[in-house]
């Protein structure tokens, strides 16, 4: 190994912590749940305090550079680095992502089977992500992207509804699918034009390319990316995974595994491939506001609570895309902004969905109904959620959205014509949003109606979950 | 005096501790909150007092010789894109401040009883208090985007009130309905706010106007574009002001508590838009497709909204239609370019609705313990009457407050409706027509209101007597009045009519059965008979204050002759403003133009007060009245062509001008349809593709498999013909 950086090396040791210490928990002692509960929370509260430590200290913000940098050669003869940095625009990822899976273990509490390999999974799905939002080598960004899908497949199949073996199926043969494309276009591109493979972020992204060839590996790197954002053809695995998962796991995917989708499109296709961007961005956006659309008015269609969440993410997605394709400073702002932002409402709705159904049982709305009267905290928070989500001022995702709009408002590269139209598409957008979101929280809360349920499910509406809401709900 | 204006940005946030000290109360310390339930109107109310203080203070400055002042503080969020927020004051930002505080106290007065043996009397403190912050931010936001902001939270505000009572199904959808309507306004809003931030590059109020005026003086804008932006904008005034094309959420908001119709739903948040429009004047004014545009929507709103209001059976509904036919005055003010008229309504009609509300809720308060808890009940005027003889201070103030809606002299929205009025004639002959017959409307409408609620007899128990709903025809000849009520809930029809069809048929089918149901009645509902009781003092105080405002609002606008013209206080406050249509009428002959033109409304509101008695006169003595229709029955064919005009109107009234079914026919039904659609789309194609890709490869796997199976001879079998393929190709090929 070759140390090159004269810090300590912060980012590896957040990237290498959550998944060693998650193999230790193998060696705990059979003692029940209990344990095991308490030593991934410690674990995810201690990585998350790392983590801000080392970026209060050692991150400055004034700095648009990579920092926090570190460069090993790790297998010789392939010229393959060990390359971790961030910047900017993946710090609130990261950030995210620590946040939120501490929360994740959080609410997973009431996963009584075979929790010590829910929760080690949990941890190493962690690393996973954490370590593809900090890598700078493309090679390194793939092999952590496709080493937190395992996780991801494991959860799915082994915790969650009746038909999760074909949800956790489709994921797995659509995310495969995906890394296909995303392996072809990584290794086009680290073998192009020298004879020494070259998979260093910003040496790749100095260089130019052929158009024909760019365009090529943009396309490979979209289908690749737009399977995990996910864009509007290659998008189904989401509902029936999202439909069938325990909703911590949804919480994970909703939150962090869609980002991935986003984040890689920023991350390799703006910055590698800024020609092929710009001349696909149209075709984004149009995308873009297809799937506004397209997923609100499907989400309308769907009966399954969760399913209606994950359509609702679907489209919330769109916003992200058109702010990537809007080529402004304030359209990608935006597009960040919403990434953050829908991540933690997403998040916190299924989580919410997840609680009400511990204790109603029932899965499709026209079932539910006068919910409110038994739990009225959930109420609250559904409420409050379902408005944050179609963008209630005062909220962040009305900021992100506000900005997505600024930025195509001022983009400079599109007539006039189409930006009208685009603006005017994406505010009917805005019209559906609140007539899916609000009917489901009427169909589920409103209304009045005698449940046989014992009333010793309602008791248990603790303080562990108004925890969760709430800190979900803070920023 | 400067001190007062610097820190006036803390008006919209005074009351706002509130709401998040009971939210934070409820979720953390449910019990102790709960204990401590009635505590919490008092800091309500007195934060709402400072504000009050603070805000007529800043009126008085803007009457003594005032100028616009403007602060701003700017958050940017990168180099070449920041937003800057700040507050605005001027004089309509003091008018509207000072309107939507002391309506506010008094509300949250009133509410106090009204809601204290409610379970969410917390809830609903939290969100008056946070729907009074936004309103107030409302109106001293500085531009566009903040407007924006705020006007999302107010619905948002509107949206949780009127699903106060979640449990009633009702409700929720009224206010998923109010929510969506409101929610076509906000996106016409933000439509309109990007494109005028396209156009000139500024979100600022002046900026903005400067700016504008300055291309429009050069030429410098595409005319189309801008004319399409200025009515988007329009669009989130007329949705949040229910006016004609999506007005249909108001009469459904009705749902909520009454305190909250009068404070948001007659007062305050319904005069958002007016009061958008207003700011945006100057904007406007320029572009006159989009005056008479407004003007347009405001007259068809004036009628629409009166002869909706003639055959509304629920109280509330009733008057929220009287609202938005007000509202429509409102609007058809401004489209005219009378800024000053059109605010000076905006005040008097606050108030007098604000009274009427708070009245109609003291009466549903007293039926409520008599009917049952039900809306349907309690709010619905076929079981009151004779209320008169119970409720005598309700009763004061509701028909104070009626006569001042009809334009009665004395009272307030005389001077604003005759100004208007005049105004109108000014301005397009037709539409003052429309608008004078409509004032006329008006005062039968709420004189129909006010006598089937207090005049007569109780009906509630009478209804007692017709055991079944439908069985109309068994009720009571004797009681004339309460059978024609029930016919009017079972048959939809308009009361005088059935009741001079029935009064034909009714001595031959009834006879016999009418001992029979008064001896069941006597054993049966004793308890019934109690007569419903005036509300408590707190109640009652609010109602009296807004009477007196009621009564004396009117005189800031009367000009005070004798000191030269132009002094009265509202003129003062609006002088800045625009004033398009008479700028040289201040003279003498003014005054004489004045009492024509208000003898001759007042006139016309005499009469349709005079329509409204004749036709819903109480009906003391049963005989007389029934010679007397007898009579009209009599007058032969001319009647039954006038029975079916009235008919048809009562028809088309009742079902709401059909506008709500064609809503719901076409865009509930379109976007269910649609929502199939694309869900059958998704699972069959998108689904369908990946599906059949994966089926296809099961199967070719599977035909693998079979090929590839372990047989020996199957192989040697492969290996021959393949042989013997290459043989033949080789064959061809060297010969």
């Amino acid at each position: 190994f070759v140390f090159t950086t004269n810090y300590f090396p912060w980012l590896t040791i957040i990237v290498f912590l959550p998944i060693s210490a998650g193999s230790l928990l193998f060696f705990l002692p059979h003692k029940g749940n209990k344990l095991i509960k308490w030593y991934t929370i410690c674990i995810c509260i201690f990585e998350l305090l790392l983590t801000t430590y080392a970026f209060c200290y050692h991150f400055r913000l004034d700095d648009p550079l990579i920092q926090l940098a570190e460069d090993y050669k790790w297998i010789n003869f392939f010229d393959f680095y060990w390359r971790l940095g961030i910047d900017g625009l993946s710090i609130g990822p990261i950030l995210l992502t620590g946040f939120i899976t501490t929360l994740v273990t959080l609410a997973a509490w009431p996963v009584t089977r075979d929790s010590r390999l829910f929760h080690f999974l949990m941890l190493a799905m962690y690393s996973g992500q954490i370590g593809s939002f900090s890598s700078r080598d493309l090679l390194l960004f793939f092999i952590m992207w496709e080493f937190e899908l395992i996780p991801v497949y494991l959860l799915l199949s082994m915790w969650g509804g009746k038909k999760r073996l074909y949800s956790a199926t489709k994921f797995i043969l659509y995310t495969a699918g995906g890394s296909v494309f995303l392996l072809i276009g990584v290794l086009g591109l680290g073998l192009y034009g020298s004879n020494e493979p070259t998979l260093n972020f910003e040496t790749l992204a100095n260089q130019s390319y052929p158009v024909a060839l760019e365009i090529i590996f943009y396309i490979g790197f979209l289908i690749a990316l737009a399977v995990k954002s996910p864009i509007i053809p290659l998008h189904t695995w989401l509902p029936d995974t999202h439909g069938e998962a325990h909703y911590s796991t949804c919480m994970l995917l909703a939150r962090i595994l869609l980002k991935m989708g986003a984040y890689g499109l920023v991350r390799i296709n703006m910055e590698l491939l800024p020609h092929a961007h710009s001349i696909f961005s149209p075709w984004l956006i149009i995308v873009g506001t297809m799937q506004i659309i397209y997923a609100a008015s499907t989400s309308l269609g769907q009966r399954n609570l969760k399913k209606r969440i994950a359509y609702s993410s679907v489209s919330h997605m769109g916003f992200i895309i058109i702010g990537i394709g809007s080529i402004t400073d304030t359209g990608l702002n935006g597009a960040i902004l919403q990434i953050i932002s829908h991540g933690f409402i997403g998040a916190a709705l299924f989580f919410l969905a997840g609680t009400s159904y511990d204790r109603m049982r029932l899965v499709y709305l026209d079932e539910m109904g006068g919910m409110a009267v038994s739990i009225p905290k959930i109420f609250t928070m559904f409420s409050i959620l379902s408005m944050a989500s179609l963008a209630l001022p005062g909220m962040s995702g009305f900021v992100a959205e506000l900005i997505v709009f600024f930025g195509i408002i001022t983009s400079q590269k599109y007539f006039l014509k189409p930006k009208i139209l685009i603006t005017f598409v994406m505010a009917i957008g805005m019209i559906l949003t609140p007539i899916y979101s609000l009917s489901m929280s009427r169909q589920m809360f409103y209304g009045y109606k005698l449940f046989n349920a014992p009333s010793s499910y309602f008791f248990y509406s603790g303080p562990r979950e108004l925890f969760v809401s709430i800190s979900i709900f803070l920023p | 005096m400067e001190h007062a204006d610097q820190y006036s940005w803390i008006i919209p946030f005074v009351p706002l501790p509130i709401p998040i000290l009971i939210g934070m109360g409820l979720l953390l310390f449910p019990t102790a909150t709960k204990n401590l339930r009635r505590m919490w109107a008092f800091p309500n109310i007195l934060l709402l007092s400072i504000v009050m203080i603070f805000s007529l203070d800043l009126s008085i400055q803007q009457i003594n010789g005032s100028s616009i002042y403007q602060y701003v503080w700017s958050w940017t969020i990168n180099n070449d894109f920041s937003f800057e927020f700040g507050y605005f004051i001027d004089s309509l930002t003091s008018i509207m401040s000072i309107l939507i505080t002391t309506v506010g106290i008094f509300v949250l007065i009133y509410s106090d009883n009204y809601m204290s043996h409610d379970e969410g009397y917390l809830r609903f403190f939290a969100y008056m208090s946070l729907f009074n912050t936004s309103m107030l931010g409302l109106v001293t936001s500085c531009n566009l985007i903040q407007i924006y902001i705020f006007w999302e939270l107010v619905g948002m505000c509107s949206y949780l009130l009127i699903g106060f009572w979640f449990t009633r199904p009702a409700a929720a959808n009224a206010c998923q309905k109010a929510f969506v309507t409101n929610r076509i306004g906000d996106f016409g809003l933000l439509l309109g706010i990007l494109g005028f931030y396209w156009i000139t590059g500024s979100f600022e109020f002046q900026d903005l106007f400067e700016i504008f005026n300055n291309l429009i003086y050069n030429n410098e804008v595409h005319f189309l574009f801008v004319t399409l932006c200025a009515s988007l904008l329009f669009a989130g005034a007329v949705a949040k002001s229910a006016q004609f094309p999506l007005h249909v959420w108001l009469p459904d908001a009705m749902e909520g508590p009454t305190p909250i119709s009068a404070l948001i739903h007659a007062a305050t948040m319904v005069a958002a838009g007016i009061f958008l429009v207003a700011r945006l004047l100057p904007l406007f004014i320029v572009i006159p497709y989009i005056m008479n545009l407004i003007s347009l929507i405001g007259i068809i709103t004036v009628l629409l909204g009166a002869t909706l209001a003639l055959a509304q059976n629920d109280i509330k509904r009733g008057l929220a239609y009287s609202t938005m036919s007000q509202l429509g005055y409102m609007m058809l003010a401004l489209g005219m370019g009378s800024y000053r008229a059109a605010l000076f309504h905006l005040i008097t009609h606050a108030y007098s609705k604000a009274l009427l509300f708070l009245a109609s809720g003291s009466i549903i308060h007293s039926m409520e313990a008599i009917v049952g808890y039900s809306p349907e009940k309690s709010q619905n005027m076929v079981f009151m009457g004779g209320l008169r003889k119970h409720v005598p201070v309700t009763q004061i103030a509701f028909l104070v407050g009626t006569l001042s809606l009809c334009g009665i002299p004395p009272l307030a929205c005389f001077w604003s409706k005759d100004e208007i009025l005049s105004d109108s004639w000014l301005y397009s002959p037709i539409f003052a027509i429309i608008a004078w017959s409509t004032a006329g409307l008006t005062a039968f409408y709420m004189f129909r209101i006010y006598l089937l609620t207090f005049e007569g007899h109780l009906n509630v128990h009478f209804q007692k007597y017709s055991g079944k709903k439908s069985s109309s025809f068994y009720s009571i000849k004797l009681w004339g009045k309460e059978e024609q009520k029930i016919i009017n809930r079972n048959f939809r029809l308009f009361p005088l009519l059935t009741l001079t069809m029935n009064n034909n048929e009714q001595p031959y089918t009834i006879g016999g059965k009418k001992e029979a149901r008064i001896t069941i009645t006597n054993f049966g509902y004793k308890k019934a008979f109690s007569y419903p009781h005036e509300s408590d003092n707190t109640m009652l105080f609010p109602m009296l204050i807004l009477l007196l405002f009621t009564l004396f609002v009117g005189a800031i606008a009367i000009p005070f002759n004798q000191e030269g013209m132009h002094l009265d206080i509202l003129s003062k406050l609006l002088t800045p403003s625009i004033n398009l249509l008479h700028q040289n009428s201040n003279d003498f002959e003014d005054s004489y133009q004045f009492f024509k033109n208000a003898t001759f409304s007042v006139s016309i509101a005499c009469f349709g007060i005079f329509t409204a008695f004749l036709l819903y006169k109480p009906f003391y003595s049963s005989v007389q009245n029934l010679n007397l229709l007898n009579s009209f029955v009599k007058r032969g064919p001319k009647r039954i062509l006038l029975d079916k005009m009235i008919y048809l109107i009562y028809d088309w009234s009742y079902n709401r001008g059909y506008i709500d079914m064609f809503y719901s026919i076409s865009l509930t039904k379109g976007i269910r349809g649609l929502a199939e659609l694309t869900h059958f789309f998704d699972r069959r194609v998108i689904d369908g593709i990946t599906s059949g890709v994966g089926i296809t490869s099961f199967f070719v796997g599977e035909s693998v498999k079979y090929l590839g199976g372990s047989r020996i001879s199957f192989y040697l079998l492969l290996y021959l013909v393949y042989v013997f393929i290459f043989l033949v190709i080789s064959y061809f090929i060297l010969f």
